[in-house]
């Protein structure tokens, strides 16, 4: 017979390694978030793309008991789907039912999870459509995300994020079902695992999924050794040649600092004074766009933001261990081309040997620590950015990041730009249809002056003159041009 | 599952309208969501006013000018403000609709809506800011230019139209972005005609209390002049017989397929916007059998979506697939048409209809998740009929549409002599 402490013992031995971020809340909407912690840097070397591959699997295809079409039929009424997003170090599926629906979708997408069907068809559909991901929404129809995938891939390169994450053309195209069924069962683990759930759902169901996804292998941590991404001697520039009507640039290096680390809100109130994404308010905006009208925005980053082109803010759990600074110079005319180079490079150099006025950092730390608030719209997001602070180690978000201001000084913030930003050896990427004309033109070196359509005021004129004619001192050798049918090939 | 038949309010939060004496109208919407303020101003003028020629573009570019300051406020001191409410803000401009919002912590509710009551009232930009701006709107043009579908989308209307306005995007055409810098004059006469109290609605959800909003508006906006232009947008005549057209992509690209028909204006009333609205659904939706056969067993295309865009004037309803491989494009283009051609003759069974009236509600509800998401849906209704009544009456008639009404609407609008078919393809590999 069994006695209580054994019963006990037992529960607790079986008692599954995963994590839960439990939201209960009043909303009749359910998010579910189911995160893991492994994703592209746990891609086999030779097959570059299998995390993607994997999720896009189970996101996109049918269980074992019921092929795709059928899981469509079952989501359609209930205007549900499951959505995967990969990136180096989590994947994540997500979904949001209403509380009517939510043992249907529940279970659709537990089953989604545990028992994928693993059908040739499925496979042959999520193959054309990760080769068209990488072929077209990123190569061919997409000049901004081209340039900073390539400026990612370049930064990290020889490091375990040093491929694109959807993988290489020839990687998807030799991809085999037996690959992502080994993905499947080494990554996808209850030790790698944090379910997250936000919203109106009964009592005991964070304990019912709990028991579900005990089902998944135990498995250990899948976070591989992360070396420091390789250093630059000096500036690399890329220039992609690609049919296109304008030239866009990103550039940038790794830096030292993630969310954990003790410089990251003062090196966060410096970047959104730079940089803010997708804000008139930004310092290089200003510069850029608002006086000089070369473009449509110019922004800074200290954290992966894909998709900036298409939101305000950035979807949260892409927890990664390793950050870049970047600036993204949104298309510009190709004649103008040298000269927002410059420019750009001149207000980095700014910002490396200036930092910013105690003005300026006093009312960008008290519009962060409202601005703050504003990532947190949707339940979703919430949770999302709690299961970031638990893989970074750090409290709540908004409150780290609020608390963390009310502490921050000025003088903290010019430390942080002093000592994790640089003006010189970036990496640039640019994307033009004039590839070895611009080549030639930055080994030249000569000025680039701007024309406008009105006059400006005496301080841009001068100002103008120092930029036009700013020294590169870029060889032949640091520029290198490349067909855009060779990338990510 | 939520019983078909059952007549609630979709759009169901309490809210209060007011409308001013100057015409100036305001909905309020005071939520749960704590702390957050969503505030849309909506302008009643879009790409669909520009009448003139060598104008198109302009209520877009004016979206732009707009951030070029006041005597009282210039664009940095616009910032600051914003700034100093944690807002994140931005502008968008389509056919129909101007619309300028800032999402904010509720401290700023006072001082952001004095802020912009002066903007709008008192918008004061030299020719220089001006001819810069123009600038920023050329770049806005190139890195929208790298996707094929926004050449794609420039071509569906430029064929499909002859006279009405939406024969240009809101972009607008090439030629008139690049001779925007020299249109100053016609600039303050724009403003003077469009940005007058009887074409704006103010719209507020969030944390905030009603009567307080009223009150602020009353007092930053109550002066308002109302303004005496209405402009005269031209008929599209009744197209005769097909139109096609083909865009040559100048880089790679697999091909893209548009086929559009001519639909009725906006309606909430009559049941043709509702009916096109579920048959898009039901036709090319991701449980449609041709989706399923397209995208699923064949696998020949990777994108299908078809919808009636809704529009103040008649418009398109259009059926856009992305086609694998270039031989496939006339088999996907014969299976679009007679897909469409099918609900005339058959009548589609209710159980598919109510789960696609079912898909529609839930998807609505999901997205209002929100204060901004909220806001934001608002705006779209006022664009419309300038009130949240519209979505609830829209909903109302998709309850009601029935398999006959479907048939009904596909014998009226699925006609060869209003369609207009428009392919892009990439250069041909070597």
């Amino acid at each position: 017979m069994k006695t209580i402490a054994t019963y006990l013992l037992l529960m607790t031995a079986t008692l599954p390694a995963m994590d839960v971020v439990a939201m209960p809340g009043q909303s009749p909407l359910i998010q579910f978030r189911f995160v893991f912690r492994t994703g592209a840097a746990n891609d086999p070397p030779e097959r570059p793309g299998t995390a993607a591959f994997t999720a896009a699997m189970l996101a996109g295809g049918g269980t074992k008991a019921l092929p795709y079409q059928q899981v469509l039929d079952a989501l359609y009424p209930m205007a549900a789907q499951v959505d995967a997003q990969v990136d180096k170090e989590m994947i994540v599926f997500s979904g949001t039912t209403h509380a009517d629906n939510l043992e249907a979708y529940y279970t659709l997408l537990r089953d989604m999870l545990l028992t994928p069907g693993w059908r040739e068809e499925d496979l042959k559909r999520i193959r054309d459509h990760q080769r068209n991901e990488v072929r077209l929404a990123l190569r061919e129809n997409n000049d901004e995300e081209l340039g900073k995938e390539v400026l990612y891939s370049l930064a990290y390169a020889g490091h375990p994020y040093g491929h694109l994450t959807l993988g290489t053309l020839r990687s998807i195209d030799a991809m085999t079902m037996g690959e992502l069924q080994a993905f499947y069962k080494a990554h996808l683990t209850q030790a790698n695992l944090t379910i997250g759930i936000a919203g109106k759902y009964p009592a005991g169901f964070v304990e019912r999924m709990k028991k579900d996804f005990s089902a998944l292998p135990a498995g250990k941590a899948s976070a591989v050794k992360l070396p420091p991404a390789a250093p630059l001697r000096e500036t690399r520039v890329t220039i992609v040649q690609k049919k296109t009507r304008a030239v866009a640039f990103s550039m940038g290096y790794p830096i030292a600092v993630t969310r954990n680390h003790p410089d990251f809100p003062a090196l966060l109130v410096a970047n959104v004074w730079f940089g803010a994404h997708r804000s008139s308010g930004g310092n290089l905006y200003q510069r850029m766009r608002e006086i000089r009208g070369l473009n449509y925005g110019d922004y800074s980053y200290i954290e992966y933001f894909p998709n900036g082109m298409f939101q305000f803010e950035p979807d949260p759990n892409h927890f990664r261990r390793s950050q870049i600074f970047q600036i993204w110079i949104r298309p510009v005319e190709p004649p103008t081309a040298h000269f927002a180079l410059r420019l750009a490079l001149f207000e980095l150099g700014r910002l490396v040997d200036k930092g910013m006025t105690e003005a300026e950092f006093e009312t960008t730390r008290d519009f962060l620590s409202l601005n703050v608030n504003l990532l947190m719209k949707t339940k979703s997001a919430e949770l999302g950015y709690a299961i970031d602070s638990k893989a970074y180690g750090i409290p709540e978000y908004t409150t780290y990041i609020q608390s963390a201001l009310k502490k921050l000084k000025y003088e903290d913030v010019q430390k942080a730009i002093r000592t994790h930003l640089r003006k010189d050896r970036l990496q640039v990427v640019a994307i033009s249809d004039h590839a070895e004309e611009l080549k030639k033109q930055l080994v030249a070196d000569e000025p680039s002056p701007m024309r406008y359509n009105a006059p400006k005021p005496g301080d841009i004129v001068e100002e103008d003159k120092i930029v036009s004619t700013l020294k590169l001192g870029w060889k032949t050798e640091q520029i290198t041009v490349v067909p855009v049918e060779t990338v990510f090939q | 599952m939520l019983p078909a038949a059952e007549p609630r309010k979709i759009f169901d939060y309490p809210y209060e309208q007011h409308d001013f004496p100057n015409g100036l109208r305001l909905l309020t919407v005071p939520t749960d969501y704590p702390n957050i303020v969503a505030l849309y101003i909506v302008v009643n003028v879009g790409s669909r006013n520009e009448v003139e020629a060598g104008k198109s573009g302009f209520a877009h570019f004016f979206e732009h000018v707009m951030f070029r300051g006041t005597k009282k406020n210039s664009p940095q001191k616009w910032d600051a403000t914003m700034k100093a409410a944690g807002a994140a803000t931005n502008a968008f401009t389509s056919d129909d609709l101007t619309a300028y919002h800032a999402t904010f912590s509720k401290q700023g509710l006072a001082s952001i809506l004095e802020l912009e009551a002066d903007r709008f009232q008192n918008l004061d930009y030299s020719e220089a800011v001006f001819r810069t701006e123009a600038l920023a709107v050329n770049g806005e043009y190139n890195k929208n230019s790298a996707a094929p579908t926004q050449k794609l989308h420039e071509k569906v209307r430029e064929t499909a139209f002859d006279a009405h306005t939406y024969k240009h995007t809101t972009m607008g055409f090439l030629a008139d972005i690049k001779a925007m810098p020299d249109q100053y004059a016609y600039s303050k006469q724009f403003f003077d005609r469009f940005y007058r109290p009887e074409y704006t609605t103010i719209v507020v959800v969030g944390d905030v209390k009603a009567a307080e909003v009223k009150a602020l508006v009353e007092k930053f906006w109550g002066g308002w002049k109302r303004g005496a232009y209405a402009p005269e947008i031209p008929k599209e005549p009744v197209q005769a017989k097909e139109r096609t057209a083909h865009v040559e992509w100048p880089s790679p690209t697999v091909p893209w397929l548009s086929v559009s028909y001519k639909t009725p204006a906006y309606s909430d009333t009559e049941k043709d916007t509702a009916a096109l609205n579920l048959i898009a659904a039901l036709a090319f939706g991701p449980t449609s059998p041709t989706y399923q056969r397209l995208v699923l067993q064949e696998q020949k295309v990777d994108v299908l979506s078809g919808g009636a865009l809704q529009r103040v004037d008649p418009y398109l309803f259009t059926v856009l697939s992305r086609v694998k491989a270039e031989q496939d494009v006339e088999g996907v283009r014969e299976s679009v048409i007679a897909t469409l051609n099918g609900f005339k003759d058959t009548l589609v069974e209710r159980k598919r209809l109510d789960a696609v009236k079912n898909n529609l509600r839930y998807r609505f509800a999901q997205s209002m998740n929100n204060s901004e998401a909220i806001a934001g849906a608002l705006a779209y209704a006022v664009s419309l009929r300038r009130s949240p009544e519209t979505l609830n009456r829209l909903y109302s008639l998709y309850e009601q549409i029935t398999p006959e009404d479907l048939r009904d609407a596909a014998r009226k609008y699925f006609v060869e002599s209003g369609r207009t078919v428009v392919t892009l393809t990439g250069p041909k590999s070597k």
